[in-house]
């Protein structure tokens, strides 16, 4: 079977377009992390209480939240698990979990389990967001100096903008969707660079096979050609990894699902950004550039 | 020609019967995670103000003698306690029945109390069989055997109310006696000291106890009156024992606070579900991956395929010999290398496709395919397998898991991709002498 024949499509051309569009979405993201500040992040980054309850029947939300609101701990918030009304996430302020557990016993007796609970104190926190932090500079720096010793400076800078747009308009749609960054997002997000920058590697060394061969400086049609090329191989592993997430995501259950979700929009946006940013901004620099390229 | 395909089948084979012997039967040999087999996680810090940097450190070791002592009164299986940093403690407690109790215990202050040992035949009698005294009490005390194992052996009769608690110690530290031996030294304040030589003068010949959190750590020989408040506690200590011991007569003067930053309880069902899940998911996605390749590269799917079962089986192999641990995102990173997997391989045969296409034959097609694609699945995997690695290395917990997984499964990948389906590929095509290719 062969479902990608031999391609020809302009990319490079309408390169102007899809700068644009990526930075809408990511315009449009800003906004909504300001606006939610804190909420944006689960309590391993910010500090706080976590538990997961099951109630063994069907209760009121609304009565789970006002017995809560009862304990006048400030903000917390409730999310439903699955769609059975039983199984639900507090996320509560700094030690309150305790509280909180003991006004539920008087309200509704021995009905409930706790499957789990987290309490992060903030000098926690933000030792793992700083751990986060580092992992991502760390991981971008090695792939950085990989590409510039394989390919060249400007297609490693290529690479890692590619990789810096797929984690902010990934975390920009994340935010949109009310969805928290915690360490499976994280985790998630590192995921989406290896895969994206795997992904961009693939059409850069075919743009580095075919340069060598054909010693042009038309680099336009030079990148068209590779990424036209490489085409079909790009859409062939998308599909399978994408497969093997959906499943992830629907069958996966509660703790597989924001994870999930998140390799779902890295591997749409990795595949994307190879093209139409990390191939785009070395062929924009290649062209400005009065040194020819030499790889 | 025909030796060295032997050899390659060889080494195949070979690797296959390691990793199976490996990770089967997976039950037993594959490590899980907390998040999946329920239990708690907890990281405490010790409180730094006022303490100078160059003794935090032996303040987390006193610290850590603390809680091993009270994880070993838990009776945890296979506990993890160790240092992280300077001033951390990580614990990881599989399998807790109680959670919200061990944490209780685990937080707590720690109490070193020094209680005198009661020679009575009668009262011990009596309270071995049950009846422990008014104003007493019956505690074990724990020794190591010859095997470095400790051991509850015989229990003590004690008077419940201690002659001293920890808090007039001011340290404690290994010297030596006449003989050469090792000995610990214990010096007190002013006010431990005065209390000391009145309960010395008072008990000659009885034995005094050193408990830490109800656990007889030592019980020494009062020999005479000790004045001032530097004892010394001899006995045929070995080094090891030595410190050990100076060690837990620091913890009880430990001048800082543990406080729990970090803690996570994961109920046993919460685990079970995860791991049912993640399983099923994973499966189903491998399963339609095999599926497509087939359908899509028909023989060359076939092959694919193979090259892909044998790179899980490498993984849980490789994730069993070094006893790595199994996390739910570890196997959500086994799922995604399935998918990730197969990209070598539709790297090479749309490479094939491609010179196929230009007019080679099969044999030199195959050939360039291989070759051709080798530079992008290099580029392309160590790129990857630098992220998997940064995961694993600054990761946390869980995410380590998943770093694990994906570094090891990006490993694996380029043996099974390239090196697996290279040598089943030239082997067929020399011996059916294929004259047309279909992929």
């Amino acid at each position: 079977m062969e479902l990608i024949k031999t391609t020809n499509f302009n990319f490079m051309g309408k390169r102007k377009f899809f700068y644009f569009f990526s930075l809408l979405i990511i315009i449009f993201g800003i906004p909504f992390m300001i606006i939610r500040g804190e909420k944006n992040f689960g309590v391993d980054f910010v500090g706080g209480d976590l538990i997961n309850i099951e109630f063994n029947q069907k209760i009121d939300v609304a009565n789970l939240r006002k017995t809560i609101a009862q304990e006048n701990i400030g903000s917390f918030t409730v999310q439903e698990l699955g769609t059975e009304g039983k199984n639900y996430i507090i996320r509560l302020p700094q030690k309150t979990s305790d509280l909180v557990l003991e006004r539920l016993k008087n309200n509704f007796g021995e009905n409930f389990i706790i499957k789990g609970k987290s309490i992060i104190s903030p000098s926690m926190s933000i030792s793992l967001r700083k751990k986060a932090i580092k992992a991502f500079l760390i991981g971008l720096i090695g792939i950085l100096i990989y590409l510039t010793i394989r390919f060249e400076f400007k297609f490693a800078v290529g690479a890692v903008v590619a990789l810096f747009h797929d984690i902010l308009v990934v975390l920009s749609i994340l935010v949109m969707t009310g969805k928290q960054i915690d360490g499976m997002v994280i985790a998630a997000l590192l995921t989406i660079i290896g895969y994206s920058v795997n992904d961009t590697v693939v059409v850069f060394d075919r743009i580095r096979e075919n340069a060598r061969k054909t010693r042009t400086t038309d680099y336009i049609a030079l990148f068209n050609k590779s990424i036209n090329e490489t085409l079909s191989r790009t859409i062939l592993t998308g599909l399978t990894t994408i497969f093997v997430v959906l499943c992830l995501f629907f069958f996966g259950g509660e703790s597989l699902h924001t994870f999930s979700f998140c390799l779902l929009l890295g591997i749409v946006f990795g595949t994307y950004s190879s093209i139409f940013i990390a191939s785009a901004i070395v062929v924009d620099w290649l062209k400005r550039s009065s040194v020819r390229l030499k790889i | 020609m025909k030796t060295q395909f032997y050899i390659k089948f060889g080494i195949i084979i070979a690797v296959i019967g390691i990793c199976f012997y490996l990770f089967y039967p997976p039950e037993k040999k594959l490590k899980k995670g907390l998040d999946l087999q329920g239990g708690i996680h907890v990281v405490l810090e010790i409180e730094k103000e006022k303490i100078e940097e160059k003794s935090i450190s032996d303040l987390t070791e006193r610290a850590l003698e603390i809680i091993r002592n009270r994880v070993d009164a838990l009776g945890v299986t296979e506990p993890v306690i160790q240092k992280e940093g300077t001033n951390r403690i990580i614990i990881d407690l599989p399998g807790v029945k109680n959670p919200e109790k061990a944490i209780d215990i685990i937080g707590k202050t720690a109490l070193l109390e020094f209680k005198l040992v009661i020679d009575d035949e009668n009262l011990y009698k009596q309270a071995l069989e049950g009846n422990v005294p008014e104003g007493y009490e019956l505690l074990y005390l724990k020794e190591k055997d010859e095997r470095g194992i400790y051991r509850e052996t015989q229990p003590l009769l004690l008077k419940s109310q201690p002659e001293l608690t920890g808090k007039y110690i001011v340290d404690a530290y290994v010297g030596y006696d006449r003989t050469g031996f090792p000995d610990v030294n214990l010096v007190l304040d002013k006010e431990g000291a005065k209390i000391f030589e009145e309960v010395t003068e008072k008990n000659i010949g009885k034995r005094l106890a050193i408990v830490l959190d109800g656990v007889i750590k030592s019980a020494p020989q009062i020999r005479e009156r000790i004045p001032e408040g530097k004892a010394v506690i001899t006995g045929k200590f070995t080094m090891d024992e030595a410190r050990e011991l100076a060690i837990v007569l620091r913890s009880g003067a430990l001048p800082a606070k543990l406080n729990i930053i970090y803690q996570e309880v994961i109920g046993p069902s919460l685990g079970k579900e995860s791991v049912q899940k993640g399983f099923k998911a994973s499966l189903y996605g491998a399963i339609i991956v095999l599926i497509f390749m087939i359908f899509y590269y028909l023989y060359f799917g076939l092959l694919a395929d193979f090259a892909l079962t044998l790179n899980i089986l490498i993984l849980l192999g490789i994730v069993a010999g070094i006893k790595g641990v199994l996390t739910l995102p570890g196997i959500a990173g086994i799922a995604l290398t399935c998918g990730m997997a197969v990209d070598a391989n539709i790297l090479i045969f749309e490479r094939i496709r491609e010179e196929l296409k230009a007019g080679k034959s099969p044999k030199a097609s195959v050939d360039a395919g291989f070759h051709r694609a080798w530079a992008a699945i290099i580029d392309s995997n160590i790129t990857t397998l630098i992220t998997g690695l940064v995961l694993f290395i600054f990761g946390e917990g869980v995410i380590k898991g998943f770093g694990l997984t994906l570094s090891i499964g990006i490993i694996a990948n380029l043996f099974t991709a390239v090196f697996v389906t290279k040598v089943i590929v030239d082997w067929i095509i020399i011996n059916r002498k294929i004259e047309r290719l279909r992929i």
